[in-house]
Protein backbone atom coordinates (compact mmCIF):
# COMPACT_ATOMS: atom_id res chain seq x y z
CA UNK A 1 0.00 0.00 0.00
CA UNK A 2 1.08 3.50 -1.01
CA UNK A 3 1.94 5.69 1.22
CA UNK A 4 -0.41 8.59 -0.12
CA UNK A 5 -2.65 5.80 0.31
CA UNK A 6 -2.62 5.25 3.75
CA UNK A 7 -2.68 9.13 4.77
CA UNK A 8 -5.73 9.18 2.78
CA UNK A 9 -7.32 6.94 5.60
CA UNK A 10 -6.28 8.45 8.39
CA UNK A 11 -6.75 11.67 7.79
CA UNK A 12 -9.84 12.24 8.36
CA UNK A 13 -9.77 10.45 11.92
CA UNK A 14 -6.72 12.28 13.09
CA UNK A 15 -8.00 15.81 11.77
CA UNK A 16 -11.61 14.49 13.94
CA UNK A 17 -9.74 13.18 16.88
CA UNK A 18 -7.73 16.94 17.04
CA UNK A 19 -11.62 18.11 16.85
CA UNK A 20 -11.98 16.57 19.74
CA UNK A 21 -9.54 17.03 21.81
CA UNK A 22 -10.33 21.25 21.00
CA UNK A 23 -14.33 20.46 22.06
CA UNK A 24 -13.33 18.54 25.02
CA UNK A 25 -10.95 21.40 26.17
CA UNK A 26 -12.93 23.64 25.96
CA UNK A 27 -15.92 22.14 27.68
CA UNK A 28 -15.44 24.40 30.82
CA UNK A 29 -16.65 21.80 33.08
CA UNK A 30 -19.74 20.43 31.22
CA UNK A 31 -20.51 16.71 31.32
CA UNK A 32 -18.88 15.10 27.99
CA UNK A 33 -21.45 12.89 25.80
CA UNK A 34 -21.00 9.21 26.15
CA UNK A 35 -20.30 8.24 22.63
CA UNK A 36 -17.62 10.95 22.69
CA UNK A 37 -15.84 9.63 25.00
CA UNK A 38 -15.76 6.46 23.16
CA UNK A 39 -15.11 7.95 20.16
CA UNK A 40 -12.06 9.40 21.23
CA UNK A 41 -10.97 6.40 22.77
CA UNK A 42 -11.10 4.91 19.90
CA UNK A 43 -9.31 7.45 17.84
CA UNK A 44 -6.89 8.31 19.97
CA UNK A 45 -6.24 3.83 20.19
CA UNK A 46 -5.86 4.32 16.12
CA UNK A 47 -3.15 7.38 16.21
CA UNK A 48 -1.36 6.02 18.80
CA UNK A 49 -0.77 2.96 16.50
CA UNK A 50 -0.09 4.53 13.37
CA UNK A 51 2.61 6.58 15.24
CA UNK A 52 4.15 3.38 16.49
CA UNK A 53 4.27 2.14 12.78
CA UNK A 54 5.28 5.19 11.36
CA UNK A 55 8.69 3.94 10.81
CA UNK A 56 7.30 0.66 9.24
CA UNK A 57 4.54 2.46 7.21
CA UNK A 58 7.60 4.90 6.03
CA UNK A 59 5.10 8.36 6.61
CA UNK A 60 7.03 11.51 5.82
CA UNK A 61 8.73 13.42 8.75
CA UNK A 62 6.26 16.56 8.78
CA UNK A 63 3.44 13.42 8.89
CA UNK A 64 5.54 11.94 12.27
CA UNK A 65 6.21 15.04 13.89
CA UNK A 66 2.38 16.02 13.37
CA UNK A 67 1.21 12.58 14.64
CA UNK A 68 3.82 13.39 18.15
CA UNK A 69 1.47 16.14 19.05
CA UNK A 70 -2.09 15.23 17.74
CA UNK A 71 -0.82 11.97 20.79
CA UNK A 72 0.90 14.12 23.00
CA UNK A 73 -2.57 16.75 23.05
CA UNK A 74 -5.06 13.31 22.94
CA UNK A 75 -2.96 12.08 25.77
CA UNK A 76 -3.48 15.05 27.86
CA UNK A 77 -7.13 15.87 27.49
CA UNK A 78 -7.67 11.50 28.39
CA UNK A 79 -5.25 12.09 31.40
CA UNK A 80 -6.29 15.40 33.28
CA UNK A 81 -4.74 16.89 36.51
CA UNK A 82 -5.93 15.06 39.86
CA UNK A 83 -7.12 17.87 42.04
CA UNK A 84 -6.61 18.02 46.04
CA UNK A 85 -7.16 14.83 48.14
CA UNK A 86 -9.77 16.71 50.39
CA UNK A 87 -10.83 13.59 52.18
CA UNK A 88 -7.32 13.28 53.49
CA UNK A 89 -6.66 16.78 54.30
CA UNK A 90 -8.21 16.92 57.99
CA UNK A 91 -6.02 13.73 59.03
CA UNK A 92 -2.81 15.43 57.17
CA UNK A 93 -3.60 18.58 59.45
CA UNK A 94 -4.23 16.90 62.36
CA UNK A 95 -2.16 13.83 62.50
CA UNK A 96 0.44 13.49 60.22
CA UNK A 97 1.52 16.92 60.42
CA UNK A 98 2.14 17.11 64.06
CA UNK A 99 3.34 13.90 64.47
CA UNK A 100 5.94 15.06 61.71
CA UNK A 101 6.62 18.66 63.95
CA UNK A 102 7.56 16.54 67.11
CA UNK A 103 10.85 14.87 66.08
CA UNK A 104 11.55 17.90 63.19
CA UNK A 105 14.93 19.39 63.94
CA UNK A 106 14.32 22.09 61.50
CA UNK A 107 11.38 23.56 63.19
CA UNK A 108 13.59 23.59 66.35
CA UNK A 109 15.97 25.38 64.64
CA UNK A 110 13.46 27.84 63.55
CA UNK A 111 12.12 27.85 66.67
CA UNK A 112 16.00 28.87 68.37
CA UNK A 113 16.67 31.52 65.70
CA UNK A 114 13.46 33.08 65.83
CA UNK A 115 12.76 33.69 69.50
CA UNK A 116 16.80 33.86 70.33
CA UNK A 117 17.48 36.39 67.92
CA UNK A 118 14.20 38.30 68.95
CA UNK A 119 14.53 38.81 72.67
CA UNK A 120 18.10 39.42 71.78
CA UNK A 121 17.49 42.15 70.00
CA UNK A 122 14.59 43.36 72.50
CA UNK A 123 16.99 43.51 75.41
CA UNK A 124 19.28 45.24 73.27
CA UNK A 125 16.62 47.79 72.31
CA UNK A 126 15.72 48.09 75.97
CA UNK A 127 18.81 48.46 77.28
CA UNK A 128 20.66 50.00 74.87
CA UNK A 129 18.62 53.31 73.70
CA UNK A 130 19.93 54.37 70.06
CA UNK A 131 19.67 50.57 69.17
CA UNK A 132 16.44 50.53 67.54
CA UNK A 133 17.26 53.51 65.45
CA UNK A 134 19.75 51.39 63.77
CA UNK A 135 17.52 48.74 62.81
CA UNK A 136 14.07 51.11 61.74
CA UNK A 137 14.91 54.20 60.76
CA UNK A 138 14.18 56.95 63.34
CA UNK A 139 10.69 58.55 61.29
CA UNK A 140 9.62 55.02 61.21
CA UNK A 141 9.79 54.21 64.59
CA UNK A 142 8.03 57.67 65.61
CA UNK A 143 5.43 57.42 63.31
CA UNK A 144 4.76 53.75 64.85
CA UNK A 145 4.85 54.82 68.10
CA UNK A 146 2.68 57.98 67.17
CA UNK A 147 0.07 55.29 65.94
CA UNK A 148 -0.04 53.65 69.89
CA UNK A 149 -0.13 57.33 71.23
CA UNK A 150 -4.43 56.97 71.33
CA UNK A 151 -5.93 54.30 73.98
CA UNK A 152 -7.32 51.47 71.94
CA UNK A 153 -10.90 52.79 72.54
CA UNK A 154 -9.97 55.48 69.73
CA UNK A 155 -9.31 53.07 67.18
CA UNK A 156 -12.37 51.05 67.01
CA UNK A 157 -12.46 48.00 65.00
CA UNK A 158 -11.81 47.71 61.40
CA UNK A 159 -13.00 45.39 58.46
CA UNK A 160 -10.25 46.75 56.81
CA UNK A 161 -7.74 45.65 58.66
CA UNK A 162 -8.08 41.86 58.75
CA UNK A 163 -7.80 41.62 54.83
CA UNK A 164 -4.65 43.91 55.45
CA UNK A 165 -2.94 41.03 58.06
CA UNK A 166 -4.03 38.26 56.45
CA UNK A 167 -2.22 39.61 53.29
CA UNK A 168 0.72 41.01 54.51
CA UNK A 169 1.48 38.55 57.28
CA UNK A 170 0.48 35.60 55.08
CA UNK A 171 2.47 37.07 52.48
CA UNK A 172 5.60 36.97 55.00
CA UNK A 173 4.87 33.48 55.55
CA UNK A 174 5.11 32.03 52.26
CA UNK A 175 7.74 34.15 51.24
CA UNK A 176 10.03 32.71 54.41
CA UNK A 177 8.54 29.28 53.35
CA UNK A 178 9.57 29.71 49.32
CA UNK A 179 13.15 31.20 50.23
CA UNK A 180 13.63 28.42 52.22
CA UNK A 181 14.23 26.83 48.97
CA UNK A 182 18.11 28.90 48.69
CA UNK A 183 20.05 25.87 50.71
CA UNK A 184 17.72 26.64 53.89
CA UNK A 185 19.72 30.35 53.68
CA UNK A 186 17.39 32.48 52.22
CA UNK A 187 14.84 31.39 54.82
CA UNK A 188 17.02 31.45 57.72
CA UNK A 189 17.92 35.17 56.33
CA UNK A 190 14.16 36.04 56.12
CA UNK A 191 13.32 34.69 59.63
CA UNK A 192 16.33 36.38 61.38
CA UNK A 193 15.68 39.71 59.94
CA UNK A 194 11.71 39.29 60.66
CA UNK A 195 12.94 38.65 64.21
CA UNK A 196 15.39 41.33 64.33
CA UNK A 197 12.74 43.77 63.25
CA UNK A 198 10.20 42.83 65.59
CA UNK A 199 12.44 42.39 68.60
CA UNK A 200 13.95 45.77 68.29
CA UNK A 201 10.51 47.56 68.17
CA UNK A 202 9.45 45.23 71.01
CA UNK A 203 12.54 46.44 73.17
CA UNK A 204 11.74 50.14 71.91
CA UNK A 205 8.03 50.37 72.75
CA UNK A 206 8.75 48.60 76.32
CA UNK A 207 10.23 51.60 77.07
CA UNK A 208 8.23 53.85 75.27
CA UNK A 209 5.40 55.97 76.96
CA UNK A 210 2.86 54.17 75.31
CA UNK A 211 4.28 50.83 75.91
CA UNK A 212 0.10 50.24 77.54
CA UNK A 213 -1.24 50.55 74.93
CA UNK A 214 1.00 48.38 72.53
CA UNK A 215 1.10 45.24 74.94
CA UNK A 216 -2.48 45.76 74.99
CA UNK A 217 -2.62 45.19 71.62
CA UNK A 218 -0.27 42.62 70.66
CA UNK A 219 -0.82 40.32 73.59
CA UNK A 220 -3.86 38.44 72.25
CA UNK A 221 -2.61 37.37 68.99
CA UNK A 222 0.86 37.16 69.35
CA UNK A 223 1.22 33.53 70.29
CA UNK A 224 -0.18 32.06 66.38
CA UNK A 225 1.79 34.94 64.61
CA UNK A 226 5.06 34.24 65.60
CA UNK A 227 4.16 30.62 65.87
CA UNK A 228 3.44 30.52 62.74
CA UNK A 229 6.32 32.49 61.41
CA UNK A 230 8.56 30.11 62.77
CA UNK A 231 6.31 27.14 61.16
CA UNK A 232 6.48 28.37 57.48
CA UNK A 233 10.05 28.89 58.54
CA UNK A 234 10.64 25.38 59.29
CA UNK A 235 9.24 24.22 56.19
CA UNK A 236 11.01 26.09 53.97
CA UNK A 237 14.17 24.94 55.87
CA UNK A 238 13.32 21.68 55.29
CA UNK A 239 12.58 22.27 51.33
CA UNK A 240 16.30 23.79 51.25
CA UNK A 241 18.25 21.16 53.69
CA UNK A 242 16.73 18.33 51.66
CA UNK A 243 19.17 19.57 48.34
CA UNK A 244 22.51 19.34 51.21
CA UNK A 245 21.05 15.98 53.29
CA UNK A 246 20.06 13.76 50.68
CA UNK A 247 19.27 10.34 52.98
CA UNK A 248 20.60 8.38 50.37
CA UNK A 249 18.07 9.65 47.66
CA UNK A 250 19.19 11.83 44.42
CA UNK A 251 19.10 15.42 44.95
CA UNK A 252 16.10 15.65 42.42
CA UNK A 253 14.35 12.94 44.23
CA UNK A 254 15.13 13.81 47.86
CA UNK A 255 13.51 17.32 47.40
CA UNK A 256 10.95 15.88 45.58
CA UNK A 257 9.69 13.91 48.83
CA UNK A 258 10.71 16.97 50.76
CA UNK A 259 7.35 19.05 49.13
CA UNK A 260 4.92 16.46 49.64
CA UNK A 261 5.99 16.72 53.30
CA UNK A 262 6.03 20.65 53.55
CA UNK A 263 2.92 21.57 51.75
CA UNK A 264 0.35 20.49 54.50
CA UNK A 265 3.13 22.30 57.23
CA UNK A 266 2.81 25.63 55.09
CA UNK A 267 -0.98 24.84 54.59
CA UNK A 268 -0.74 25.13 58.68
CA UNK A 269 0.81 27.69 59.16
CA UNK A 270 -1.78 29.71 56.87
CA UNK A 271 -4.36 28.45 58.70
CA UNK A 272 -2.57 30.18 61.91
CA UNK A 273 -2.03 33.41 60.01
CA UNK A 274 -5.63 33.64 58.98
CA UNK A 275 -6.48 32.64 62.81
CA UNK A 276 -3.99 35.52 64.12
CA UNK A 277 -5.47 37.91 61.63
CA UNK A 278 -9.09 37.49 62.99
CA UNK A 279 -7.56 38.24 66.58
CA UNK A 280 -5.51 40.91 65.22
CA UNK A 281 -8.06 42.66 63.59
CA UNK A 282 -10.97 41.97 65.63
CA UNK A 283 -10.05 41.40 69.46
CA UNK A 284 -6.23 43.23 69.12
CA UNK A 285 -7.80 46.67 68.63
CA UNK A 286 -10.75 46.29 70.75
CA UNK A 287 -11.11 48.30 74.37
CA UNK A 288 -11.77 44.90 75.95
CA UNK A 289 -10.23 44.63 79.25
CA UNK A 290 -6.56 43.71 79.14
CA UNK A 291 -7.27 40.49 81.32
CA UNK A 292 -9.62 39.12 78.49
CA UNK A 293 -6.48 39.56 75.68
CA UNK A 294 -4.17 37.05 78.22
CA UNK A 295 -6.71 34.99 78.24
CA UNK A 296 -6.96 34.78 74.87
CA UNK A 297 -3.16 34.64 74.24
CA UNK A 298 -3.32 32.09 76.83
CA UNK A 299 -5.59 29.91 75.34
CA UNK A 300 -4.07 29.99 71.81
CA UNK A 301 -0.93 28.97 73.65
CA UNK A 302 -3.02 26.36 75.16
CA UNK A 303 -3.83 25.00 72.12
CA UNK A 304 -0.74 25.08 70.09
CA UNK A 305 0.70 22.93 72.70
CA UNK A 306 -1.93 20.70 72.41
CA UNK A 307 -1.03 20.82 68.63
CA UNK A 308 2.35 20.32 68.89
CA UNK A 309 2.45 18.11 71.94
CA UNK A 310 0.00 16.14 72.68
CA UNK A 311 -1.04 15.44 69.09
CA UNK A 312 2.41 15.52 68.01
CA UNK A 313 3.75 12.98 70.83
CA UNK A 314 4.97 9.51 69.10
CA UNK A 315 2.53 6.91 69.01
CA UNK A 316 3.11 3.32 69.40
CA UNK A 317 1.45 0.79 67.00
CA UNK B 1 12.42 7.11 14.69
CA UNK B 2 13.22 9.81 16.66
CA UNK B 3 15.94 12.41 14.91
CA UNK B 4 19.03 12.62 16.81
CA UNK B 5 18.56 16.18 16.77
CA UNK B 6 16.14 16.16 20.41
CA UNK B 7 18.33 18.22 22.51
CA UNK B 8 18.88 20.52 20.11
CA UNK B 9 15.10 20.85 19.62
CA UNK B 10 14.48 20.81 23.45
CA UNK B 11 12.48 17.52 23.11
CA UNK B 12 11.37 15.07 26.05
CA UNK B 13 10.52 11.56 25.14
CA UNK B 14 7.82 9.87 26.91
CA UNK B 15 6.52 6.35 27.22
CA UNK B 16 2.99 5.91 28.76
CA UNK B 17 2.15 3.06 30.91
CA UNK B 18 0.01 1.69 28.10
CA UNK B 19 3.69 1.80 26.17
CA UNK B 20 3.30 4.52 23.66
CA UNK B 21 5.67 6.25 22.86
CA UNK B 22 5.80 9.97 22.00
CA UNK B 23 7.50 13.01 22.17
CA UNK B 24 6.90 16.60 23.56
CA UNK B 25 8.32 19.78 23.14
CA UNK B 26 9.66 22.08 26.02
CA UNK B 27 8.71 25.33 26.30
CA UNK B 28 11.20 28.46 26.68
CA UNK B 29 11.53 31.50 27.97
CA UNK B 30 9.98 32.99 24.70
CA UNK B 31 6.89 30.98 25.13
CA UNK B 32 6.50 31.44 28.60
CA UNK B 33 7.16 35.10 29.35
CA UNK B 34 3.70 36.31 27.29
CA UNK B 35 1.91 33.78 28.92
CA UNK B 36 3.10 34.81 32.09
CA UNK B 37 2.78 38.49 31.50
CA UNK B 38 -1.01 37.47 29.94
CA UNK B 39 -1.70 36.20 33.89
CA UNK B 40 0.40 38.91 35.11
CA UNK B 41 -2.49 41.09 33.82
CA UNK B 42 -5.40 38.73 34.71
CA UNK B 43 -4.51 38.70 38.47
CA UNK B 44 -3.73 42.59 38.41
CA UNK B 45 -7.75 43.34 36.73
CA UNK B 46 -8.92 40.70 39.03
CA UNK B 47 -7.39 41.83 42.15
CA UNK B 48 -8.57 45.69 40.96
CA UNK B 49 -12.28 44.62 40.11
CA UNK B 50 -13.12 42.53 42.87
CA UNK B 51 -11.65 45.28 45.25
CA UNK B 52 -13.84 47.64 43.53
CA UNK B 53 -17.32 45.28 43.32
CA UNK B 54 -16.34 44.46 47.54
CA UNK B 55 -16.19 47.83 48.69
CA UNK B 56 -19.01 49.33 46.32
CA UNK B 57 -21.68 46.41 47.70
CA UNK B 58 -20.22 47.21 51.31
CA UNK B 59 -20.99 50.96 50.78
CA UNK B 60 -23.85 50.18 50.07
CA UNK B 61 -24.92 48.66 53.46
CA UNK B 62 -22.23 51.75 55.20
CA UNK B 63 -19.76 49.04 56.32
CA UNK B 64 -17.13 50.20 52.89
CA UNK B 65 -14.05 48.83 55.75
CA UNK B 66 -15.49 45.41 55.76
CA UNK B 67 -15.35 45.53 51.75
CA UNK B 68 -11.87 46.59 51.27
CA UNK B 69 -10.98 43.96 53.87
CA UNK B 70 -12.52 41.11 51.62
CA UNK B 71 -11.02 42.60 48.57
CA UNK B 72 -7.55 42.76 50.67
CA UNK B 73 -8.20 39.02 51.16
CA UNK B 74 -8.87 38.61 47.40
CA UNK B 75 -6.06 40.15 46.49
CA UNK B 76 -4.03 37.62 48.81
CA UNK B 77 -5.05 34.96 47.31
CA UNK B 78 -5.21 36.20 43.84
CA UNK B 79 -1.14 37.25 44.24
CA UNK B 80 -0.42 33.64 45.46
CA UNK B 81 -2.95 30.77 44.82
CA UNK B 82 -4.37 32.45 40.84
CA UNK B 83 -1.69 29.87 39.19
CA UNK B 84 -2.18 26.83 41.54
CA UNK B 85 -5.65 26.80 41.15
CA UNK B 86 -6.10 27.39 37.96
CA UNK B 87 -3.21 24.61 36.99
CA UNK B 88 -5.42 22.47 39.35
CA UNK B 89 -8.66 22.72 37.66
CA UNK B 90 -7.89 23.67 34.34
CA UNK B 91 -5.50 20.14 33.55
CA UNK B 92 -2.23 22.36 33.62
CA UNK B 93 -3.07 25.25 31.98
CA UNK B 94 -3.49 29.18 33.24
CA UNK B 95 -5.46 31.45 30.50
CA UNK B 96 -2.28 32.25 29.73
CA UNK B 97 -0.97 28.98 29.40
CA UNK B 98 -3.66 28.17 27.07
CA UNK B 99 -3.91 31.12 24.76
CA UNK B 100 0.36 30.63 24.41
CA UNK B 101 -0.76 26.66 24.15
CA UNK B 102 1.53 25.87 26.44
CA UNK B 103 0.57 23.57 29.65
CA UNK B 104 2.52 22.11 33.19
CA UNK B 105 3.12 18.07 32.74
CA UNK B 106 4.95 16.19 35.35
CA UNK B 107 8.19 15.29 34.03
CA UNK B 108 6.86 11.47 33.45
CA UNK B 109 4.70 12.95 30.89
CA UNK B 110 1.76 11.98 33.34
CA UNK B 111 -1.12 15.60 34.54
CA UNK B 112 -0.17 16.83 37.65
CA UNK B 113 -2.09 17.00 40.96
CA UNK B 114 -2.61 19.91 42.83
CA UNK B 115 -0.20 19.44 45.17
CA UNK B 116 2.42 20.03 42.41
CA UNK B 117 0.06 22.66 41.05
CA UNK B 118 0.07 24.72 44.21
CA UNK B 119 3.59 24.50 45.44
CA UNK B 120 5.36 25.39 41.55
CA UNK B 121 3.09 28.68 42.49
CA UNK B 122 4.30 29.38 45.46
CA UNK B 123 8.23 28.76 44.90
CA UNK B 124 7.59 31.56 42.24
CA UNK B 125 8.41 33.95 44.78
CA UNK B 126 12.19 32.74 44.75
CA UNK B 127 12.01 32.45 40.46
CA UNK B 128 10.91 35.53 40.82
CA UNK B 129 14.19 37.53 42.45
CA UNK B 130 15.73 39.73 40.45
CA UNK B 131 13.19 39.73 37.64
CA UNK B 132 12.99 36.53 37.14
CA UNK B 133 16.87 35.99 37.05
CA UNK B 134 16.95 32.90 39.23
CA UNK B 135 14.30 31.17 37.57
CA UNK B 136 15.92 31.99 34.38
CA UNK B 137 19.68 30.82 35.59
CA UNK B 138 18.39 27.87 36.50
CA UNK B 139 15.76 26.88 33.96
CA UNK B 140 19.40 27.13 31.71
CA UNK B 141 21.34 24.85 33.25
CA UNK B 142 18.55 21.70 32.66
CA UNK B 143 17.50 20.20 29.29
CA UNK B 144 13.79 20.48 30.28
CA UNK B 145 14.02 24.25 30.81
CA UNK B 146 12.53 23.72 34.71
CA UNK B 147 12.65 26.65 36.57
CA UNK B 148 13.47 26.36 40.48
CA UNK B 149 9.53 25.67 41.61
CA UNK B 150 9.26 22.93 38.89
CA UNK B 151 12.81 20.98 39.59
CA UNK B 152 11.18 20.95 43.16
CA UNK B 153 7.87 19.45 42.23
CA UNK B 154 8.72 17.42 39.15
CA UNK B 155 6.96 19.69 36.60
CA UNK B 156 7.65 20.98 33.08
CA UNK B 157 6.11 23.15 30.98
CA UNK B 158 5.40 21.74 26.88
CA UNK B 159 4.01 23.26 24.10
CA UNK B 160 1.07 21.30 22.78
CA UNK B 161 0.38 23.50 19.70
CA UNK B 162 -1.21 21.97 17.26
CA UNK B 163 0.91 21.45 13.96
CA UNK B 164 0.66 21.60 10.68
CA UNK B 165 0.11 18.80 8.60
CA UNK B 166 2.48 17.29 6.15
CA UNK B 167 0.89 15.19 4.00
CA UNK B 168 2.34 13.73 0.67
CA UNK B 169 3.31 17.15 -0.90
CA UNK B 170 2.20 16.34 -4.66
CA UNK B 171 4.77 16.63 -7.77
CA UNK B 172 3.51 18.70 -10.39
CA UNK B 173 6.33 18.85 -13.04
CA UNK B 174 5.94 16.60 -15.91
CA UNK B 175 9.75 16.08 -16.33
CA UNK B 176 9.73 14.53 -12.80
CA UNK B 177 7.03 11.96 -13.13
CA UNK B 178 8.10 10.99 -16.53
CA UNK B 179 12.13 10.57 -15.02
CA UNK B 180 9.97 8.32 -12.30
CA UNK B 181 9.02 6.05 -15.02
CA UNK B 182 12.40 5.34 -16.04
CA UNK B 183 13.53 4.68 -12.54
CA UNK B 184 14.07 0.71 -12.76
CA UNK B 185 11.25 -1.26 -10.77
CA UNK B 186 13.64 -3.03 -8.66
CA UNK B 187 15.41 -0.43 -7.40
CA UNK B 188 14.35 -0.48 -3.08
CA UNK B 189 13.97 2.93 -1.53
CA UNK B 190 15.04 1.99 1.92
CA UNK B 191 13.69 4.10 5.17
CA UNK B 192 16.35 6.53 5.76
CA UNK B 193 16.75 7.08 2.04
CA UNK B 194 12.71 7.77 2.07
CA UNK B 195 12.96 10.07 5.19
CA UNK B 196 15.78 12.06 3.24
CA UNK B 197 13.75 12.45 -0.36
CA UNK B 198 10.44 13.56 2.57
CA UNK B 199 12.69 15.40 4.28
CA UNK B 200 14.11 17.95 0.68
CA UNK B 201 10.67 17.78 -0.75
CA UNK B 202 8.89 19.20 1.49
CA UNK B 203 10.92 21.93 2.05
CA UNK B 204 12.10 22.40 -1.83
CA UNK B 205 9.68 24.81 -2.73
CA UNK B 206 11.36 27.18 -0.16
CA UNK B 207 15.00 27.28 -1.88
CA UNK B 208 16.07 29.23 -4.95
CA UNK B 209 17.20 27.04 -8.15
CA UNK B 210 21.01 27.10 -7.48
CA UNK B 211 20.42 26.42 -3.61
CA UNK B 212 18.17 23.46 -4.62
CA UNK B 213 21.23 21.97 -7.13
CA UNK B 214 23.20 22.65 -4.63
CA UNK B 215 21.52 20.84 -1.80
CA UNK B 216 20.03 17.76 -4.19
CA UNK B 217 23.62 16.66 -5.56
CA UNK B 218 25.11 15.44 -2.34
CA UNK B 219 22.16 12.49 -2.63
CA UNK B 220 21.79 12.55 -6.32
CA UNK B 221 25.59 11.76 -7.27
CA UNK B 222 25.83 8.43 -5.42
CA UNK B 223 22.29 7.71 -6.66
CA UNK B 224 22.95 8.61 -10.12
CA UNK B 225 25.93 6.13 -9.50
CA UNK B 226 23.72 3.13 -9.14
CA UNK B 227 21.15 3.90 -11.32
CA UNK B 228 21.13 3.44 -15.38
CA UNK B 229 20.02 7.16 -16.14
CA UNK B 230 22.17 9.68 -17.84
CA UNK B 231 24.83 11.50 -15.37
CA UNK B 232 23.74 14.95 -16.68
CA UNK B 233 20.35 14.56 -14.95
CA UNK B 234 18.97 17.21 -13.08
CA UNK B 235 19.52 16.52 -9.56
CA UNK B 236 16.73 18.18 -7.75
CA UNK B 237 14.12 16.16 -10.32
CA UNK B 238 15.98 13.30 -9.70
CA UNK B 239 15.21 13.37 -5.81
CA UNK B 240 11.55 14.60 -6.66
CA UNK B 241 11.14 11.66 -9.10
CA UNK B 242 12.61 9.21 -6.91
CA UNK B 243 9.86 11.24 -4.21
CA UNK B 244 6.79 10.56 -6.38
CA UNK B 245 7.71 6.44 -6.89
CA UNK B 246 8.04 6.65 -3.22
CA UNK B 247 4.80 7.96 -1.65
CA UNK B 248 2.91 8.19 -4.93
CA UNK B 249 3.68 6.37 -7.82
CA UNK B 250 0.79 4.57 -7.70
CA UNK B 251 -1.87 8.19 -8.90
CA UNK B 252 -0.47 8.51 -12.07
CA UNK B 253 -3.59 10.34 -13.66
CA UNK B 254 -2.32 13.45 -12.25
CA UNK B 255 -5.31 13.44 -9.87
CA UNK B 256 -3.78 13.69 -6.40
CA UNK B 257 -5.60 11.33 -3.83
CA UNK B 258 -4.39 13.72 -1.31
CA UNK B 259 -5.82 17.11 -2.40
CA UNK B 260 -7.41 18.08 0.98
CA UNK B 261 -4.31 17.85 2.69
CA UNK B 262 -2.28 19.33 0.32
CA UNK B 263 -3.96 22.60 0.18
CA UNK B 264 -3.69 22.35 4.54
CA UNK B 265 -0.05 22.51 4.26
CA UNK B 266 1.61 25.85 5.08
CA UNK B 267 3.42 25.68 1.94
CA UNK B 268 0.82 25.59 -0.14
CA UNK B 269 -0.51 28.46 1.80
CA UNK B 270 -3.76 26.55 3.15
CA UNK B 271 -5.91 27.05 6.34
CA UNK B 272 -5.03 25.41 9.58
CA UNK B 273 -6.80 22.26 9.99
Amino acid sequence: MKVSELLETRWTNWRELDRLCTVLQGRWGKAVRAEMVTRMAALYRGACADLALADAYQLPPGTIDYLHRLVGKAHNQLYRSRKFAYASWLEELLVTVPQRLFNDNYLRLAFCIFWGMFLLTAGLAYHQPGFAERVWSKEMLMHLDESFAQPLEQHGISGEMIGFYIGHNGGIGLECFAAGLLLGVGGLYITATNAVQLGAFFGFMARSTHRENFFHFVTAHGPLELTAIVLSAAAGMRLGFSLIDTKGMTRSASLRAAVDQTLPVAIAAMLMFFLAAMIEAFLSPSPAPYPVKVLVATVSAGALAFYFVILGYPRRE
Amino acid sequence: MAPQNGQLDNRIDIVTPENIAFHYQVAGPFRRLPAYLVDLMIRIGLSVVSMIVLVICFAAVHLPDVGAGGGMICYFVIAWFYGGLFETFWNGQTPGKRLMDIRVLSVDGQPINGVQAVMRNLLRVIDGYGFYLVGLIVASMNNRFQRLGDLACGTMVVIEEPKWFHGVVRITEPAAIQLAAQIPAGFVVDRRLARGLAGYVQRRGNFAWPRRLEIARHLSEPLLARLPLPPTTDPDLLLAALYHRTFIADHEDGQSPWGDAVTQSPFMAGAKP
